[in-house]
């Protein structure tokens, strides 16, 4: 493989830097350390959009490292790429250029089908507007990933009822989304995601339509399925309350990273 | 089945569009199974008709189908009562077999020379206990039912004419035909319309004849060419006249008691029939039937050739009339398929667009595209579906209130007015076909939009508004 130098520190939990400025990518890829391996890298990705005759270049040679178990914001003003980043991240958009490491496999190469299967097995989805199958109970709703998966109706059984009272809605496990409030909708949101164990869950802005006090809850339930599960949070966030629970901040504007801030530290000049 | 559970759910989502797009395609369902069902019942009246008349096969000289009219009693068949007995006692056919009865066709000239009037006809000889028997076949449950011949128990001279014989010949009268025209000049045409050997013949019977009581059957006089090329006469007791339906054959109509027939002429010599009839207790046998006819009459046919045909052959406008409802039927059904094929296309593509959001999301969590395209496919197709039974439903329902209200009608070429019915129930073909034929359409339907939602980006499926 061909070396590639990272431009991003990430210090884990633990205060342990496992990355370095000029570490190489080989380093990371051969296990050295394996239960630090990030669950996403980035690297030299940009992508242009083309609308008419205008071409918008809206990411501009990115590298992201997302680490393991953490909660990574990205933050910025709109137009800053973050939800494009997040796609890329989320294997639901291809950059024009660089390349794109999730949960270890490098999916530019993937087919489409082969990108669906690594997305249902890998990857979870919180989405702004919670985007629930409107026809499917909160307790189908969360059972559809595992149904897509072809998990069992006992391992299903047993699942499902966990989610939902992992996230305070046990008693809700027959209502339609209609029936919920947004809170409830993305709990139930967020049970979805978590439904198949994923490795990474992207979060757009998860609550830009809750009210204040929902969203803290639903950030809380966030941090809290983070530490339980061990799963990586990525977001993209205008709140502040989310940036402030965040493990792991990265400053975007124009499409570059303008920075990078561990939690209780100072952002990381230059990144980009 | 979690395809299908969601179909469901989504075709329920939007209730209001579903139920229309559903009774879209049950209208056009019912539409083209009521259609089907008044086409199925044509067949059954004509095919009815047909057996009740002629049988479902006959057994002729080989070349008489064809060049028989110019000189039916020139290809008659002889040996026939042995073969009827051979055909009655067969082991294989006894259990088919309703009736196996001679037939026996000519062309002659009918006279009514008190009115110094007469016309061709072309006649038919029955055995008139067998024609009755032949008219009770009623295999497919119509509610209609021929009426008996009025020979039976007739005298030996009686005979049936068509209604428009009786007009020319001036019968109305003492046949007592209702709606029976007659002619303006009557006076003046006397004797111009009487062939001059019919006039020599008349003369001759005329002596012999007592005159017609006041109120008995009127007598006419019919011209026959016997086997030796002789003409001969004969004078029939009219008792009915019967509308043909069909102006042409009214014209010419006419029946009597085979017996009379043969003896007008073959004399006292050994008599012919033009053909055997053979009423099957079922249409479905008669292959069956031929088969065996065949073997049974290679014993007759060193003397003289013989073919069995059966009564589409016998028959061609029922044939051509049945295949112009065949044709009709797959037009309608063409036209009925666009609007279904239209319809559910607007239907799903109106879906795929309002649920375009929900279409990321799915992809997004790790649905493939044929996942996104089998779940619209299964849409339509449910679609299809429920619309096609629905319709099947309905047109069950109607047929029964239209054949109950036996709303009457007159067919082409029928003299009677008839219940205008429709059979659906039972029509398991036609049913199944169109249930089949409109699923099809549903899911032809609802594949491009299928295809389309299939083929969303994810990102722009999720940012749609």
């Amino acid at each position: 493989m061909q070396p590639i130098t990272l431009n991003l520190v990430i210090i884990d939990n633990a205060g342990r830097t496992y990355f370095d400025w000029g570490q190489e990518m080989a380093d990371l890829t051969a296990g050295k350390a394996e239960n630090h391996r990030p669950v996403a890298v980035l690297t030299q990705v940009e992508k242009t959009y083309h609308l008419d005759s205008i071409s918008v270049p809206v990411i501009k040679g990115v590298d992201i490292v997302v680490r393991r178990a953490c909660f990574t914001v990205l933050l910025g003003p709109s137009g800053s790429g973050k939800t494009t980043l997040l796609n890329m991240i989320g294997c639901i958009d291809r950059p024009d250029k660089g390349e794109v490491i999730v949960a270890g496999c490098k999916v530019d190469d993937l087919t489409d089908d082969a990108l669906s299967d690594f997305r249902a097995n890998n990857i979870g989805f919180i989405f702004q507007n919670f985007n629930l199958l409107p026809v499917l109970s909160a307790y189908e709703n969360i059972e559809y990933p595992l149904l897509l998966a072809g998990a069992s109706a006992k391992k299903r059984g047993e699942r499902v009822p966990r989610l939902l009272n992992a996230v305070g809605l046990g008693d809700k496990a027959g209502n339609l989304p209609g029936q919920l409030s947004g809170g409830q909708r993305q709990r139930v949101a967020i049970a979805r995601a978590l439904a198949r164990k994923p490795k990474l869950v992207i979060a757009d802005e998860p609550t830009a339509n809750l009210d204040s006090q929902t969203g803290a809850s639903i950030l809380a339930l966030m941090r809290q399925m983070v530490d339980r599960y061990q799963i990586s949070f990525i977001f993209s966030s205008h709140d502040p309350e989310v940036i402030k629970a965040a493990d792991d901040t990265i400053f975007l504007k124009d499409g570059a990273i303008e920075g990078i801030r561990r939690k209780g530290e100072k952002v990381a000049e230059g990144a980009a | 089945m979690m395809t299908l559970n969601l179909a469901v759910r989504n075709l329920l989502r939007n209730r209001r569009r579903s139920l229309a797009t559903l009774l879209a395609m049950a209208i056009g369902s019912t539409s083209i199974l009521l259609f089907g069902g008044f086409s199925a019942n044509i067949n059954y009246m004509m095919h009815t008709h047909h057996v009740q008349t002629s049988g479902h096969l006959q057994i002729q000289h080989d070349d008489f189908y064809l060049y028989g009219s110019g000189n039916p009693t020139a290809y008659g068949i002889t040996d026939y009562a042995r073969m009827i007995a051979d055909i009655q006692n067969d082991e294989v056919l006894r259990n088919m077999v309703l009736v196996a009865t001679p037939n026996l066709q000519f062309g002659g000239i009918a006279a009514n020379y008190a009115a110094n009037v007469s016309r061709t006809i072309i006649g038919n000889g029955f055995v008139a206990a067998d024609i009755n028997r032949m008219r009770l076949w009623n295999d497919f449950d119509l509610s209609t039912r021929a009426p008996p011949s009025a020979l039976e128990g007739a005298p030996a001279d009686a005979a049936v004419i068509g209604t428009g014989v009786a007009r020319v010949l001036q019968l109305c009268d003492a046949l007592k035909i209702v709606d029976c025209s007659r002619p303006k000049k009557e006076d003046k045409i006397g004797g111009m319309m009487l062939p001059d050997d019919i006039a020599q013949l008349s003369l001759l019977e005329a002596p012999a004849k007592a005159p017609a009581a006041a109120g008995s059957p009127p007598r006419i006089d019919v011209l026959v060419v016997n086997t030796q090329g002789a003409p001969n006469v004969t004078s029939l007791e009219v008792i009915r006249a019967e509308d043909q339906g069909i102006k042409e054959l009214d014209e010419v109509f006419l029946m009597m008691n085979l017996a009379q027939l043969q003896k007008l002429i073959y004399g006292k010599g050994p008599s012919r029939t033009t053909s055997i009839m053979i009423q099957l207790r079922h249409s479905y046998q008669i292959p069956a039937a031929r088969e065996r006819l065949t073997a049974i009459l290679a014993k007759y046919s060193a003397s003289q050739p013989l073919a069995v045909l059966d009564f589409r052959q016998l028959n061609p406008f029922y044939v051509q009339t049945m295949q112009m409802f065949d044709t009709l039927f797959g037009f309608v059904f063409m036209l009925i398929g666009g609007i279904v094929l239209f319809t559910v296309s607007n239907t799903m593509n109106t879906s795929v667009v309002e649920r375009t959001v929900e279409i990321g999301t799915l992809r997004a969590i790790g649905l493939r595209r044929a996942g996104v395209r089998n779940l619209f496919v299964t849409e339509g197709a449910l679609l299809g579906l429920s619309g096609a039974v629905l319709g099947v439903v309905l047109a069950l329902l109607l047929s029964v209130i239209i054949n109950r209200i036996g709303m009457p009608w007159r067919p082409p070429g029928n003299v009677e007015l008839m219940p205008f019915t429709v059979t659906v129930w039972g029509e398991n073909r036609m049913i199944f076909g169109t249930t089949f034929g409109l699923i099809c359409i549903a899911i032809l339907s609802a594949w491009w939009p299928a295809h389309r939602a299939a083929r969303l980006d994810v990102v722009d499926a999720l940012r749609h508004v």
